[in-house]
C-alpha cells in the first residue's frame, strides 16, 4: 500500500492515498465540498467552479529543503490568494483546506448567481424539482438576489427529443458536460456534444438516429439540473411522492442492482404503479449505472394483458376458475401422469420458485428441464467466478478473455466493466467470428469460423500445455497462427483470468462443451478457484445459473422429451412463441405464466404469476452473486408467487412444500444444497460502505443512483475454492465440417420477447424479423438488401428481411433471437426470395 | 321592591322587541363571509380559458392533512390544458381532511388554487367528500375557451408566469 | 456515398498522411476546411462524410465545427467580411465603418448581398486593434487581413470580386 498523504481540511486530519483529490478527500472524511462538474467516476475538468476552496501549503525553504516554522514551532502555511477548485487539485502533504471559511461562502454565491443568470427557475415543473442538486446548493448557498437583468435571461428551446428516449431543456443546462463526458470516457459513445461557445452553447446530437446509446438513461442520473429528463418518466410525479422499493434487473445476468420508484396512481385505478426504475450502488456489480433495457423494459410487468386468475379448457375454451378448482385439477392429473410429467422452466424464475418446482417435480417422479439455448452451467459451478471477485479489481497484469458473444448487446454492464478494466491496463482477447464492438479495446482480436469456439481454446490450451491433447490434428492451423501464439503467452503470464463465453454460434451440446474447455484452460493456467479469477457464462436469462445451481439441466433434445411426456408442465417459457411448429399435445398441459402467451393459449390449464416487482426472491448472476430482490408493489389479486404455486400443487398432492415466505424456502435452499449453504435472506441483506458514497443527501456528488441499504448479495464459492476436485474431462477435438450457408442466432439486447415488447417506449429500437448478410456473401446467394426471403432451416422457415453488414462472415447469414424467426441453434439454411422492393 | 325588577326587566324585553334581530335565517337568508374567510378551493383559469394549474403538486406537498392528490401530464399543441409543458390530468382534494388553513394557496407558484367562501360542505357519503378537477375548476370566462384548447405552436412555452420581482 | 473522400482522394490521404494512423481524428481540423472550401459551409452532410472518414461520431465533427468560429454550418457569401468591433476598433470607428459597409451594400450585419457574393459579420477580437478599422475576409483561397480600412477601399476590393468572372 502506498504511503498515505496527511492534510487538514477544516480543521479534521484527513490521510488519504497519493493522488486523490480535495472533494474526494473531504468527503471522505465526511466534509462536503459541492460541486456540479465534478463526478467521482469521472476524470475531473473544473468546469463548474462551485467547488472553490481556499488552499494552503508548508512552505519549504528552497535552500535547506526544510519546512519554514513560525515561531511558536508550526509549519508556515502559505495560502494562495485566490480560491482553487478543490476536484482539480490532487491533495499534498501537510495541505490544509478551508471550507467554511467568508471568501468560500462568497465564491460560491458568485458562481451560484453566474449559473442562475439564466436559469429558467421553473422548478415547479421539472422532473428533476426536489432532487435537484442545483436546488439544493441554491438553497445551501446561493443569495436570494441577482444583480443580473431579468430582460436579459437567455430563453432557448425548452423542448428538445435527442432521441426517443432522452428529452433536453436547454434553458436548465449549466453546461457542466457530465453528459457529455459520460457518453464520451465511460461508455466510448460520444453521440452527444457541445456546440458553439459561452452563453449559445448548447448541448447537440448530430448523429443518426439521435441520442442512441444503450447507456442513454444514465446520463440523467448523473445530470445536476433538469436538463435531460427521461421520456419514460416525464412528469410521472414528484420526486418526493415517490416510494422505493430494492431490487434486481431480471434482463440478463449481470443482476443489476436496482430501486423501483412507485406511486398510487388514479390512471392505474387508484393501484400503487411503477413510475420509474433507477440504478442502486452495488460497486461489486454494476456500479452505479444501469442500462436502457433494464431501466425503460419493465413495462410488461404491469401489462394489462397480465393474467388474474386460473383458467382451465372448458369445451374447448379457455375459462376462469378458482384457485381450488384449477389446483386440484392440476395435482390429480400430475399424480395421474407420474413419471411422465415433464416440468420445463426458463431461468426468468427465482431460485425459490426453481427449486420448489423442482422438489414437486422430483416428488411426483416426473421429469425436468430448463428451457435454454446455452449448456454449462455445472461447469460454472466448479470455475465460476470465485468468492470475492469484482471486475473492477482487474487491471495491469491481468487478461479477459471473451469468447462467442457480444457483450455489448448481450449483458452491456459487464460490456462496460470489461472496457474500463482494459483501461486501467487488463489486456483484453475478444474471440468471435464477427467483430463485436469489443474489439476496438482487444489486445488480441481472434477470428475464427463459426464452430471452431471449442477448437480455439483447445489450441490455446494445447500451446500453454502441450501434453494435453493427443491427437491436435483438428487444432494444428489454429494453435500456428501468430496472434494466437501471442495470446496462449498473454494466457501464461496472466496474473488474473477472467473468461466470459456465450453461446453465439454454438448449440446447447457445443455451448457445453465450450464451458468445459474454458474451464480447462483456466485450470491448466492455474487461474481456477482463486479470487478475481474465474468462468463467466453469458446466459439469455437473470437467473439461468440459478437453475442449474438448482439441479436443472436443459433435456439432450426438448421436442422428443415434449412428445413423450402425458403431462406437462411449463412455467415462464414460451416454447410455441419460439418455435410455432413445435407439436405440444401432450394429453395435460399447464403453463404458468404472467399473460397468455402462444404457448399458454394451448393449454389445458393456465396459471397466473406474479412478476418480480410484486414477491420476493433472489436471483443468482452469471458471477454466482445470489441478490435478493423486494416487493415494490403489492400483489396483484389473483395471481401468485410461482413457488407458492408450486408448493400448493405439492400440498394437493400430498407433498409438503414451504409456501410462506421465499426467504424460508431459501432456508429450505440452504439445508440442502451445499453451494447455497451460507445464504439466507438476513445475509442477503447486508450492506457495507462503499466508495464513493452515492445517493445520501448529498445529490450533487453522484446524481440520483440510490444508495444500497438493502443488501449487497454474496458471491457462491465454486468447487476449487472449495478444495473439491476439479472433475472436468477433456472434450474431444471435433473438426469442422459441414456444407451450405450457415444461419447463426445471435442476441440482440432489444429483442421482440415477452417481457420486452410492451414497452411502448422502445418500440423503434427493437430489431425486426430481419436477416444479416455481406454484401459479397449476398450476391453469391443471389439476394440484394431490403428483399424478403424465405429463410429455410430443415422443416422449419421464416419470412426475414435482409440487411446488409460488413461484420458477417462469408458463408453465413446471421438472424435475430427472440424475435420469432424459429432458428435456436445454428444451422444450414436455404434462401427464396418471394419479394423484391 | 321585587316588582320594580320586574318591571325593569320587561322594559327591557319590551326595548329589544322593537330592535333590529342580530340572528339571520340560515339558510334562506345568508350572511357574507369575512375578506379572509377560507372556505372550499377554486381551481382559477386564465382569462383565455387556459387552466392556471400546471400540475407541480407542491399544494400537496404543503398540505399538512394530505388532502390533496395531484397527477401530471404533458400538454402539446394540439390539446392544451395549460401554458407551458405540465398540467394536472388528476386534481383531487379530499374535503374531510381538509383543514382549511390556505398552505396550499401559499405554495401555488402560479395562484391557480385560491380558497373561496363556500363553506357549505356536507356529505351524505364519504366519497362526495372527494372534489374533482371538474368540481374545482372555475367556469370559462366570456370570451375564453374551454380546455382542452388547440393552441398555436410557440405561445404558451412557460408554465410559470414572468416575475420580474419574486418579492412581490 | 462519400462525396467529399471521392472528389479530393489524394488531398484527404495527403492530409491524413501527416497524422499517425492511430491519432486519425488529429486530421479533423483540415478537413474541415478542405469541406468549407469545397461547399462554403460545413453541412450537416459533410459533417457525416468527415466523421466517417475518421471514424469519429458527426456530433464530435459538429462539436469542432460548433467552438470555432472559422467554421461555418450555414450558408453564406462567397466572401465572408468580417468587422471587429471589439472595443479598442470601436474606438478607432470600426462601428460607423461597419455601418457605412453595410449601407452601401443593401444589407445588415450578418447578411448576405442579393448577389450572394458577400456577407458581412460582427466578429470579436482580430488582434489588430492598432490598424482599426480592420476586417478579415474569409475567401475560398483562403484568410486575408485587411487593415487600416476606410469605407472607399472596402468597396473597391468588393468591386475587384464583382468584376471577376
Amino acid at each position: 500500500m502506498a504511503k498515505l498523504v496527511t492534510l487538514t481540511i477544516d480543521g479534521i486530519t484527513v490521510q488519504v492515498p497519493p493522488g486523490t483529490n480535495v472533494v474526494d478527500a473531504a468527503k471522505k472524511a465526511g466534509i462536503d465540498i459541492p460541486v456540479f462538474c465534478y463526478h467521482p467516476k469521472m476524470e475531473p475538468v473544473g468546469m463548474c467552479r462551485m467547488c472553490l476552496v481556499e488552499i494552503g501549503r508548508p512552505v519549504v525553504d528552497r535552500a535547506t529543503g526544510e519546512l519554514v516554522r513560525a515561531d511558536d514551532g508550526s509549519v508556515k502555511i502559505q495560502f494562495s490568494p485566490k480560491l482553487e477548485t478543490a476536484c482539480t487539485t490532487p491533495v499534498s502533504e501537510g495541505m490544509v483546506v478551508i471550507n467554511t471559511s467568508q471568501k468560500v461562502k462568497d465564491g460560491r454565491e458568485d458562481i451560484l448567481e453566474f449559473l442562475l443568470t439564466s436559469h429558467p427557475l421553473d422548478c415547479p415543473v421539472c422532473d428533476k424539482g426536489g432532487e435537484c442538486p442545483l436546488q439544493n446548493l441554491t438553497m445551501e448557498f446561493g443569495s436570494g438576489q441577482s444583480r443580473y437583468i431579468y430582460d436579459e435571461k437567455m430563453h432557448s428551446a425548452k423542448h428538445v427529443p435527442l432521441g426517443d428516449l432522452i428529452y433536453l431543456d436547454r434553458e436548465r443546462c449549466i453546461q457542466c458536460a457530465r453528459c457529455v463526458r459520460f457518453q464520451d470516457q465511460i461508455v466510448d459513445d460520444p453521440v452527444i456534444g457541445f456546440y458553439n461557445r459561452g452563453r449559445a452553447l448548447e448541448i447537440v446530437t448530430y448523429s443518426e438516429p439521435g441520442f442512441d446509446s444503450i447507456f442513454s438513461g444514465n446520463t440523467t442520473d448523473i445530470c445536476p439540473v433538469g436538463a435531460l429528463t427521461t421520456a419514460d418518466f416525464r412528469f410521472g410525479a414528484r420526486p418526493w411522492e415517490l416510494n422505493a422499493a430494492a431490487s434486481i434487473c431480471t434482463q440478463c445476468p449481470v443482476g443489476c442492482n436496482l430501486t423501483i420508484n412507485v406511486r398510487r396512481e388514479a390512471i392505474s385505478q387508484g393501484r400503487m404503479a411503477i413510475k420509474r426504475i433507477m440504478p442502486r450502488q452495488n460497486e461489486w456489480v454494476n456500479e452505479i449505472w444501469i442500462c436502457d433495457k433494464g431501466r425503460f423494459g419493465y413495462h410488461y410487468v404491469e401489462s394489462e394483458e397480465r393474467l388474474d386468475q386460473p383458467l382451465v379448457r372448458k369445451d374447448g375454451k379457455l375459462t376462469p376458475v378458482s384457485w381450488d378448482e384449477a389446483i386440484n385439477l392440476v395435482s390429480m392429473r400430475f399424480k395421474q401422469a407420474g413419471s411422465n410429467l415433464l416440468t420445463l422452466v426458463s431461468g426468468r424464475l427465482s431460485n425459490e420458485d426453481l427449486y420448489n418446482i423442482r422438489k414437486l417435480t422430483d416428488s411426483l417422479n416426473g421429469k425436468s428441464a430448463l428451457y435454454t439455448q446455452m449448456g454449462g452451467g455445472d461447469v460454472v459451478a466448479q470455475v465460476g467466478m470465485s468468492t470475492g471477485s469484482n471486475l473492477a479489481n482487474l487491471g495491469k497484469g491481468d487478461v479477459i478473455l471473451v469468447i462467442a458473444t457480444d457483450l455489448h448487446q448481450e449483458a452491456p454492464i459487464w460490456w462496460l466493466r470489461v472496457k474500463q478494466a482494459t483501461e486501467r491496463g487488463a489486456q483484453l482477447i475478444v474471440a468471435n467470428a464477427r467483430s463485436t464492438r469489443l474489439d476496438r479495446y482487444a489486445k488480441y482480436p481472434i477470428r475464427y469460423a463459426y464452430g471452431e469456439q471449442n477448437n480455439l481454446i483447445a489450441a490455446l490450451v494445447q500451446l500453454i500445455d502441450p501434453q494435453k491433447f493427443v491427437d491436435a490434428k483438428a487444432i494444428k492451423h489454429l494453435s500456428e497462427q501468430s496472434i494466437i501464439k501471442d495470446t496462449a503467452e498473454a494466457l501464461k503470464a496472466a496474473q488474473n483470468l477472467v473468461i466470459f463465453f456465450g453461446n453465439e454460434g454454438s448449440g446447447v451440446a457445443d455451448s457445453q462443451v465450450l464451458a468445459q474447455t474454458c474451464a480447462i484452460l483456466l485450470a491448466t493456467t492455474n487461474h481456477a478457484g482463486k479470487p478475481n479469477n474465474g468462468l463467466i457464462p453469458v446466459w439469455q436469462r437473470a437467473n439461468d445459473q440459478g437453475a442449474w445451481d438448482m439441479g436443472w439441466r436443459p433435456p439432450t433434445d426438448l421436442s422428443t422429451s415434449i412428445k413423450e411426456a402425458n403431462a406437462l408442465y411449463i412455467v415462464a417459457c414460451d416454447p410455441a412463441g419460439d418455435d410455432p411448429r413445435l407439436s405440444l399435445t401432450p394429453d395435460f398441459l399447464v403453463v404458468q405464466d404472467l399473460y397468455l402467451t402462444p404457448t399458454a393459449k394451448l393449454a389445458d390449464v393456465v396459471l397466473p404469476a406474479l412478476p418480480f416487482t410484486e414477491r420476493e426472491g433472489s436471483l443468482t448472476s452469471g458471477e454466482r452473486r445470489v441478490q435478493r430482490y423486494y416487493p415494490a408493489i403489492p400483489g396483484r389479486t389473483g395471481a401468485l408467487a410461482d413457488f407458492a404455486i408450486a408448493a400448493q400443487i405439492a400440498k394437493a398432492c400430498g407433498i409438503t412444500l414451504e409456501e410462506r415466505s421465499a426467504a424460508k424456502v431459501m432456508d429450505a435452499i440452504a439445508r440442502e444444497n451445499a453451494d447455497y449453504a451460507a445464504i439466507s435472506y438476513t445475509e442477503l441483506a447486508n450492506v457495507e460502505e462503499q466508495w464513493p458514497i452515492i445517493g445520501r443527501a448529498d445529490l450533487y456528488y453522484g446524481g440520483t443512483s440510490y444508495e444500497n441499504k438493502q443488501g449487497l448479495g454474496m458471491q457462491l464459492q465454486n468447487a476449487v475454492q472449495k478444495g473439491e476436485p476439479f472433475q472436468i474431462s477433456l472434450p474431444e477435438l471435433v473438426e469442422q465440417s459441414g456444407e451450405g450457408l450457415l444461419a447463426v442466432p445471435i442476441t440482440r439486447l432489444y429483442d421482440r420477447g415477452n417481457t420486452l415488447i410492451p414497452s411502448q417506449l422502445l418500440r423503434t429500437h427493437l430489431v425486426s424479423t430481419v436477416m444479416w448478410i455481406n454484401a459479397k456473401e449476398a450476391k453469391q446467394q443471389g439476394v440484394e438488401e431490403h428483399d424478403v426471403v424465405q429463410i429455410e432451416c430443415g422443416e422449419t422457415s421464416a419470412l426475414v428481411t435482409v440487411e446488409l453488414e460488413d461484420a458477417v462472415p462469408d458463408g453465413v447469414v446471421l438472424v435475430p433471437r427472440s424475435v420469432g424467426i424459429p432458428i435456436s441453434e445454428p444451422c444450414r439454411v436455404r434462401l427464396h426470395i418471394t419479394e423484391r422492393v | 321592591m321585587m316588582l320594580d325588577d320586574l318591571a325593569r326587566g320587561l322594559a327591557t324585553t319590551l326595548k329589544m322587541m322593537f330592535e333590529k334581530p342580530v340572528t339571520i335565517q340560515y339558510p334562506e337568508e345568508k350572511r357574507r363571509v369575512r375578506t379572509r374567510f377560507k372556505g372550499r378551493h377554486h381551481l382559477q383559469r386564465y382569462e383565455n380559458g387556459l387552466e392556471k394549474c400546471i400540475g407541480c403538486s407542491l399544494c400537496a406537498a404543503a398540505c399538512p392533512a394530505d388532502a390533496i392528490f395531484v397527477e401530471a401530464a404533458e400538454n402539446t399543441d394540439e390539446e392544451r390544458y395549460s401554458p407551458g409543458e405540465r398540467y394536472a390530468r388528476v386534481y383531487e382534494i379530499n374535503m374531510l381532511r381538509c383543514i382549511f388553513c390556505g398552505y396550499c394557496q401559499d405554495a401555488c407558484p402560479t395562484e391557480a388554487i385560491v380558497l373561496g367562501d363556500n363553506y357549505e360542505l356536507s356529505f351524505t357519503d364519504r366519497r362526495q367528500a372527494i372534489y374533482t378537477k371538474e368540481m374545482l375548476l372555475d367556469p370559462v370566462p366570456p370570451g375564453g375557451q374551454p380546455t382542452p384548447q388547440r393552441t398555436p405552436s410557440g405561445v404558451y412555452t412557460r408554465s410559470v408566469p414572468v416575475m420580474k420581482d419574486p418579492s412581490d | 456515398m462519400n462525396t467529399l473522400l471521392e472528389k479530393y482522394t489524394d488531398e484527404v490521404q495527403t492530409i491524413l498522411a501527416k497524422y499517425p494512423p492511430d491519432q486519425k481524428r488529429s486530421a479533423l481540423m483540415p478537413l474541415l476546411y478542405l469541406a468549407q472550401r469545397e461547399y462554403g459551409y460545413i453541412s450537416k452532410q459533410a459533417m457525416n462524410e468527415i466523421g466517417e472518414i475518421l471514424d469519429i461520431t458527426a456530433t464530435e465533427v459538429a462539436s469542432v465545427v460548433g467552438f470555432y468560429t472559422l467554421y461555418h454550418d450555414q450558408p453564406a457569401g462567397k466572401y465572408r467580411i468580417q468587422v471587429c468591433t471589439d472595443l479598442p476598433c470601436a474606438l478607432r470607428g470600426s462601428e460607423e465603418f461597419l455601418k457605412q459597409l453595410c449601407e452601401n451594400l443593401g444589407i445588415q450585419p450578418g447578411e448576405t448581398t442579393a448577389d450572394g457574393l458577400v456577407t458581412v459579420e460582427e466578429v470579436t477580437c482580430l488582434a489588430a486593434c492598432d490598424r482599426s478599422p480592420v476586417f478579415q475576409v474569409q475567401t475560398p483561397d483562403g484568410l486575408v487581413y485587411h487593415e487600416n480600412q476606410s469605407v472607399e477601399n472596402a468597396m473597391k476590393l468588393i468591386r475587384t470580386w464583382q468584376s471577376k468572372p
